[in-house]
């Protein structure tokens, strides 16, 4: 049986500028998948996969998955990450923040 | 039939009271320990009534501590650690903690031994700050901690044990437990707020006015209790260091903590009681928490932790 856990990296955050999630550490995992729910209202925002070889310098891993101004939910997945691992969203702004939740789900 | 009994080897590095109740080696993951968060049960999900952001503290994560320059350290044992980082700069040591400032981990347990009298919390354990500027960075984490979180039929308390590395980046390294200094209202305690969800005593990690220099309303000093831990030179080298403290859930009072070579006699201090909460009687919760000093990761990375308990002493065991 594999290993697994949903973890909380961003609890009702406000992002009001682009920015990225907290450095999560996930060594043991082969796979990972960001969940992203945001408030309604929300500008349209860009997910972006990074990985990071020291939890200091980030490098694009993933596809970007846009979250339109209509939708709440959206997922980006990743695997053959490395260690270190966060999600960077791209969008909101002083004049357009949001209220995230974002889940991290690892399993490995 | 006769019966044999083997303990897995890890457990040599511990001295276990007589009955074991967890013995969670990070390399088989969580084991049940996760970021403790508030009562979301309020409109809109919200919390209990605090000052504090308790939804803030950031996450545990399984690590094998890789660094900026140097290879992963790994953990004691095997490759994995159970590792608390901080996600937020820390306000002035005397104001309430800002939220992301800490780092908590809790396993959620119960009672199970109405005569046992003994309840004991050990691990093995390391802590630093990131490598994202030049030095070393020990002035740079505030503090590192455990407390029991107990509800019996009486009471709710907190036996609570903490070191204070730094206070507005001075270096303090002394041990503290968890007792509330006379005369603290419920006002003082939750920063103002007369309604506010902790009682004094209660969660005193976050709660009670702090001084400049490393003291507060929920504290007193460990006597005889400076100590330096080893931080190392640098902040990408890890030294794992052993942690035990002993109870008396009987008489609600401290028995004994032991860090690395030194043991403190606690016998005959007891712990602030508050009255119970509803719905939480026979709970036995281990918490350990790191908190940062500045704008930078501070991390605790625990090894492993036994938790035992025992009706009576064997002193051989215990010292």
């Amino acid at each position: 049986m594999l290993t697994s856990i949903t973890t909380v990296v961003e609890r009702r955050t406000v992002f009001s500028a682009d920015g990225a999630t907290i450095p999560f550490e996930a060594g043991w995992a082969a796979e990972a998948v960001f969940f992203v729910q945001a408030e309604a209202g929300h500008p349209e925002l860009r997910l972006t996969v990074e990985i990071s070889p020291d939890g200091l310098a980030w490098t694009p891993h993933s596809e970007t998955r846009v979250l339109t101004t209509s939708a709440t939910l959206a997922a980006v997945s990743a695997s053959h990450f490395g260690t270190w691992i966060r999600l960077r969203i791209d969008g909101a702004s002083h004049s357009q923040p949001v209220t995230l939740l974002v889940h991290l789900t690892l399993k490995g | 039939m006769q019966k044999v009994i083997s303990y897995e080897r890890g457990l040599e590095k511990f001295r276990p009271l007589d009955d074991v109740v967890v013995y969670d080696d990070f390399d088989r993951g969580f084991n049940g320990w996760l970021d403790l968060t508030p009562n979301f049960v309020n409109e809109g999900f919200s919390q209990q009534p605090s000052r504090i952001d308790l939804g803030s503290w950031g996450p545990v994560m399984i690590s094998n501590a890789p660094m900026r320059l140097a290879a992963s350290s790994g953990s004691m044992e095997g490759n994995y650690s159970l590792r608390l980082a901080t996600r937020g700069a820390a306000a002035p040591y005397e104001e309430q903690p800002a939220p992301g400032s800490m780092s908590v981990a809790i396993k959620r347990l119960s009672g199970v031994d109405p005569q046992a009298r003994y309840i004991q919390i050990e691990a093995w354990y390391s802590y630093t700050v990131s490598q994202d500027r030049i030095g070393v960075g020990e002035n740079d984490v505030r503090a590192i901690g455990f407390f029991f979180d107990i509800q019996d039929e009486q009471h709710r308390w907190q036996p609570t044990i903490r070191y204070v590395s730094s206070a507005n980046g001075k270096p303090v390294h002394r041990w503290q437990l968890g007792r509330v200094q006379e005369g603290v209202s419920r006002k003082d305690w939750c920063f103002g707020l007369d309604n506010g969800w902790e009682a004094p005593g209660i969660d005193a990690i976050w709660s009670g006015r702090r001084y400049a220099d490393g003291s507060g309303d929920g504290f007193q000093w460990v006597d005889g209790g400076e100590q330096r831990l080893v931080f190392n030179e640098s902040p990408d080298k890890l030294n794992w260091m052993y942690f035990r403290l002993l109870v008396d859930v009987q008489n609600r009072e401290y028995v004994e903590l032991q860090s690395m070579d030194q043991t403190f006699d606690l016998r005959g201090i007891a712990p602030t009681l508050a009255p119970p909460y509803e719905g939480i009687t026979n709970l036995i919760n281990p918490v350990f928490w790191v908190e940062t000093d500045s704008d930078r990761v501070a991390s605790m990375y625990l090894d492993s932790v036994v938790y035992s308990t025992a009706r009576s002493l064997n002193r051989e065991e215990v010292r």
